[in-house]
């Protein structure tokens, strides 16, 4: 590389406006950009306190119960929450899907799924409450402006409009031939030009990533963030090497830019556009008729079963249960059975929702297949996955909902079938059982 | 002009470049057009099937009693229009299935784009991708040089020589673009009739015009605009800068930008606090469930009066019906109350969004295409509205069966296959666009502006440079 070169380039660089003003809009897009996604995290965590804050005051509502030997609500006098199933009822469990630490560089598939959710013995993982956060529609499909979006989309735009016209200028002037009669290769000098353009933009991106990866979540998170730069050098460069070929090839100004403008359309635009529309000709939008057939009708056949089928089908699923036999009084063994039909239920549930987790993996494998002639959707799809917004992320927080309700349905059988009863520290027991770790 | 016109497609039929950008736009618009289509049709079919399969259920239920039917429920599924492959709008992100119930509003779940991984930032290929983002991009380079071109190749003056004068030569060049944009415009919409020969009509019609239109307008303004910046820099290298630097704010940075912008100008609570407001004023109105609610007491008492009897017992009715039927009455005011909130809050973000058309052509632009297609907003909000009213209607007929039992078998507590057989299905009929489309007149105006005004900048500039040149 020739030293002269890069010096002579920055000066170019600093000289020209359209260079180096589009270089500053597109720094300034990135504050930008990284300030409006940790303005949602902010909003999403204010929400998620607002959640617990609730929670606790529901929870507190009823120790106040058990402190003043109230069984329930005064407008309620059949609750009673030394019963198990009441206190269990009265114990509300929320699972959220709390921002990474590198949310701000990267809002993913986040503004398609809710992040909170309160789960109920009846709930399911594909619950309407499942929705996502109240955004306008068409605010929605044009996105927002985030950090992984500037980087993927528009950072080979910028590079195109800093190095379209090296090598191809000088073709629209006459003068390109002055170079090799200065005795400098073209090609090095060429790569020293270019080199100057990707130095500037990597060392600019990696900054911010380290600068809010750091402040984001300080040192722990650093592989994460050693991932993210990697990801996006290696991404940048990528393009660098199909532009240098474009350079070196080009005739003029004008064809080096339109074959570069041609290349970011077929792997920003046309290619995972295509890919798109291709994965959802096979896999069309799913209107879930399997999954609301076990939540409506199925459910309402197994209300319809006798107290009998409903036990042996409870001591089918529940194995543990079958050594319990606390039910000398028919009535309240009825009852228990009865209060235990959610748990068959949620069995149906976890049945059905795994049907459609396996529908969407095949149109998932169908993407995943188009990445090696679609590495732009590789590349975002990855991005979301160190920042935890990707698919997976939210899969693996449906699996979270669906383990709080699984506990909640079988800590209420347990009680239930044991004929226990509750008081201050069994609830206290019981908030401590229903909380996962998420 | 005419010569000039026709000279100049002559001259493009001649270049390789334009030729094969000419045909690979075609075959991709065939292309994408066929496989919209086939994919749309599809998603028609599948959305008919749930709502058969759901209905067979119901059908199928048999005596049963009214209000554990009104908890069983049913579902809208939300329907594509046939124009749905052309702009796929808000349908990719908005849930489609919806369940309508007793005692409470349901969202609507499922969104397609919550169903996999991420796959395009710009959407599917569909129709309105081409039209918005590629073929703009192409007439861009086709037309960022049409001035700076004839000068180097010494074209212009011999045009000039032969009697033409700029301003001719200019606008030919601008209708001979415009032209081919038109050409490839009407292809698609041709393509359209064709496939959905059976399906067209005069709704369809009307609105393959505004599609047609809006785009041919917004070319105009993209060539305009081009030829314009051409113009004043009189140097080809800023001039293509200075103008693919406006269509990244038009199509990708504005849209964004000033979308969040109207997101904040007017705030949506989050879900969670819409629900618990919701709830607080829920817990005010009748509990149906709540056979100690004081609420319950007085209604009884009214009910009492009205029937002229002592007891519950000795009504001709059961007043568990009006209960339930009180209770939704109160639901629905609730829901009015905080989704009214909502839906207009949600509608003036749109308008407000409909205002950047005034700095960005591309979002009116967008707005008609989307309106036209029938995915717009409005569109979205008017069936959550009227599968709302269905389900109000579908409640209250199920409560006054369950409170009159006109079809309750041998006096008992259910009622007969033949009652629920006869409650019609939830059938969604689509807004008509002569009844939205006074609500886009901001975006027509606005597309028709800048045309006009862009028009009148290189009609002076081009007489300017007649009196410069002589």
């Amino acid at each position: 590389m020739n030293l002269n070169i890069f010096k002579y380039e920055l000066k170019h660089f600093y000289r020209n406006k359209a260079k180096f003003y589009s270089y500053i809009v597109f720094m300034f897009l990135s504050l930008y950009a990284l300030i409006n996604v940790y303005n949602i995290k902010e909003k999403q965590l204010d929400t998620i306190n607002e959640i617990y804050n609730k929670q606790e005051q529901e929870r507190l509502k009823v120790i106040n119960w058990y402190e003043n030997n109230q069984t329930g609500p005064d407008d309620k006098s059949w609750v009673n929450i030394n019963d198990p199933f009441w206190a269990i009822l009265y114990n509300p469990t929320y699972v959220i899907k709390e921002p990474s630490e590198l949310y701000p560089l990267g809002i993913g598939q986040s503004e398609q799924y809710g992040f909170y959710k309160q789960t109920k013995r009846w709930s399911s993982t594909y619950d309407t409450d499942m929705a996502e956060e109240i955004s306008n529609y068409e605010r929605l499909i044009n996105g927002s402006v985030d950090f992984s979006f500037l980087i993927i989309f528009l950072l080979p735009v910028l590079y195109i409009i800093l190095t379209y016209n090296i090598n191809t200028l000088e073709k629209d002037l006459y003068f390109h031939k002055l170079i090799s009669v200065q005795c400098i290769k073209v090609k090095k000098w060429l790569i020293s030009r270019l080199l100057f353009y990707l130095t500037l933009i990597l060392v600019s991106i990696n900054s911010l990533i380290i600068t809010v990866g750091l402040t984001s979540g300080g040192f722990e998170i650093m592989g994460q963030i050693l991932k993210l730069i990697f990801l996006s050098n290696i991404y940048i460069f990528s393009f660098s090497i199909i532009f240098y070929f474009i350079n070196i090839k080009s005739k003029n100004s004008s064809s080096s830019s339109f074959k570069m403008i041609s290349i970011w359309m077929i792997f920003c635009v046309i290619i995972p556009g295509s890919v798109h529309q291709y994965a959802n000709y096979k896999y069309p939008g799913n209107f879930m008729t399997d999954f609301l057939d076990t939540n409506r009708k199925e459910t309402y056949e197994v209300f319809k079963l006798d107290n009998i089928d409903l036990h042996n089908l409870l001591i089918e699923l529940y194995p543990r249960l079958e050594n319990l036999d606390n039910f000398k009084d028919q009535n309240l063994k009825a009852q228990a059975i009865r209060r235990s039909i959610s748990a068959i239920i949620n069995q149906m549930n976890i049945h059905a929702a795994n049907e459609i987790e396996i529908q969407n993996e095949n149109k998932n494998k169908l993407i995943k297949s188009s990445y090696i002639y679609n590495p732009v959707s590789f590349v975002q799809n990855l991005w979301n996955s160190y920042t935890e917004t990707d698919y997976y992320a939210y899969k693996s927080y449906r699996f979270q909902v669906q383990k709080s309700i699984t506990v909640r349905n079988e800590l209420m059988l347990e009680e239930i079938w044991n004929s226990k009863v509750s008081d201050k520290k069994t609830y206290l027991k019981y908030i401590q059982t229903l909380k996962l770790d998420n | 002009m005419l010569t000039i016109f026709k000279n100049e497609w002559k001259a493009f039929l001649r270049n390789k470049i334009f030729l094969f950008f000419s045909i690979f736009f075609v075959l991709l618009l065939i292309i994408t057009t066929y496989f919209g289509i086939l994919q749309n049709n599809q998603q028609i079919i599948n959305q008919k099937s749930a709502q058969d399969h759901i209905r067979n259920q119901w059908d199928e239920m048999g005596p049963y009693n009214a209000h554990s039917a009104a908890h069983f429920g049913t579902y809208a599924f939300k329907p594509n229009s046939i124009l749905s492959s052309l702009d796929e709008g808000v349908n990719a992100v908005t849930g489609i299935v919806l369940r309508l119930e007793g005692h409470k509003q349901n969202d609507a779940a499922f969104s397609e784009s919550s169903q996999s991984l991420f796959v395009s930032q710009f959407g599917k290929f569909k129709i309105s991708l081409l039209f918005q983002f590629i073929i703009p991009l192409f007439l861009i380079f086709f037309s960022y040089n049409i001035y700076t071109s004839e000068i180097t190749s010494g074209r212009l003056k011999l045009l000039i020589v032969q009697g033409n004068s700029f301003k001719k030569i200019i606008f030919s060049k601008i209708l001979t673009l415009l032209s081919l944009a038109g050409i490839l415009l009407l292809f698609s919409v041709l393509f359209q009739l064709l496939f959905n020969f059976n399906q067209i009509g005069v709704e369809e019609l009307l609105r393959l015009s505004i599609f047609f239109l809006a785009y041919i307008l917004y070319y105009s303004i993209i060539i305009s605009f081009t030829v314009l910046i051409s113009l004043l820099l009189k140097n080809n290298t800023s001039a293509l800068s200075l103008t693919l630097i406006c269509w990244f704010l038009w199509t990708i940075f504005f849209p964004k930008t000033i979308g969040s912008f109207t997101e904040d100008l007017t705030p949506q609570s989050s879900r969670f606090l819409l629900q618990s407001n919701m709830d607080e004023d829920r817990e005010k109105g009748i509990d149906g469930h709540n056979p100690e609610d004081v609420r319950i007491k007085e209604l009884e008492a009214k009910v009492l009066r009205e029937y002229n009897v002592d007891s519950l017992s000795q009504l001709p009715i059961n007043f568990s019906g009006i209960l339930l039927q009180a209770d939704e009455d109160y639901g629905n005011k609730v829901w009015d109350k905080h989704y009214g909130l909502l839906y207009s809050n949600l509608l003036k973000q749109k308008k407000h969004y409909q205002i950047s058309g005034l700095i960005n052509p591309f979002a009116s632009l967008q707005n008609l295409s989307m309106a036209s297609s029938g995915t717009d907003l409005i569109h979205h909000l008017d069936f959550l509205s009227k599968a709302e009213l269905y389900r109000r209607k579908f409640i209250k007929t199920l409560n006054n069966e369950y409170t009159y039992g006109n079809f309750k078998i041998d006096g008992g507590n259910l009622s007969s296959s033949d009652f629920f057989k006869s409650i019609d299905d939830f059938n969604y009929n689509g807004l008509s666009i002569h009844k939205i489309i006074v609500k886009y007149t901001l975006d027509i105006l606005f597309l028709i502006s800048w045309t006009a005004i862009l028009l009148l900048l290189i009609n002076a500039k081009t007489k300017k440079y007649l009196i410069n040149e002589s």
